[in-house]
């Protein structure tokens, strides 16, 4: 794999990781299970 | 999303031209690196407040004792009204009012149907085991509660010692635990199992005497 699709493979898993860090860390997710707990 | 890809090869092309970039492969080193920390942390947080409470338990001195807190509460100045566990290093305040959401995300709070501690009758606190913006709820340790354990409460500048003398777990469709009880009773209620909230967990305690 060249280091340049290394980049592009690096580049959209950080965003992924981003997205699932604001998503565990946002109301979003307790919106969705909105229930007393 | 093609429009970001264009603008993040127009970025390297620019950097490039500059002589500023630096090696790709390094580039991805960094990133790697970002990747793994941002993941670690997401598995690691849920895991957070055991390693706390474990901690606590076996290094810190600050472990709070209802005796202890009697003596401070004799000489200083009006306390507000608060409850302890010391089996599960719990010190809170108890909130008063009829917003549930907005008290329930502060802390403890106290139902507005329910008796209070110098009266007799079911006190009735209520806690979240856990949220998802805050993984710790004041509850997150209750089920660390035994039969048998001590609870400090404080109300109105008087503190009051119960004994656990049950703990059971029960549907959420089961309003029996808010029925008022002969007996001076302090009943604390919240979810359970942690991070799969479909039942409650509820700890009822005898009023042993006023400390």
């Amino acid at each position: 794999m060249s280091d340049k699709t290394k980049f592009w493979v690096l580049l959209v898993l950080l965003f992924a990781s981003l997205a699932l860090l604001w998503f565990v860390n946002s109301n979003l997710s307790h919106i969705l299970t909105d229930q007393f707990h | 999303m093609v429009t970001f890809v264009t603008f993040i090869s127009l970025v390297v092309k620019v950097l490039v031209s500059l002589g500023v970039m630096p090696k790709l492969s390094r580039i991805n080193s960094c990133l790697l690196v970002i990747i793994i920390v941002i993941n670690a942390y997401i598995i690691a947080a849920p895991f957070a407040p055991t390693t706390w409470f474990w901690w606590q338990s076996h290094h810190s001195q600050q472990r709070t004792q209802l005796d202890q807190k009697a003596h401070r509460q004799k000489v200083a100045k009006p306390q507000p009204n608060s409850v302890i566990i010391p089996s599960t290093l719990l010190d809170q305040p108890i909130l008063e009012g009829r917003d549930t959401y907005t008290i329930l995300n502060k802390g403890i709070w106290r139902w507005p149907g329910s008796s209070t501690p110098d009266k007799n009758g079911n006190t009735i606190l209520i806690g979240h085991r856990f949220t998802y913006t805050n993984p710790r709820g004041v509850f997150y340790f209750l089920n660390k509660v035994s039969v048998g354990d001590e609870i400090g409460v404080t109300w109105q500048n008087i503190n009051y010692r119960y004994k656990v003398s049950n703990i059971k777990v029960v549907p959420p469709s089961d309003t029996s635990i808010l029925n008022n009880t002969p007996r001076p009773t302090l009943t604390l209620y919240t979810c359970t199992p942690l991070w799969w909230p479909k039942d409650r967990l509820v700890v009822t305690a005898q009023l042993e005497n006023n400390l």
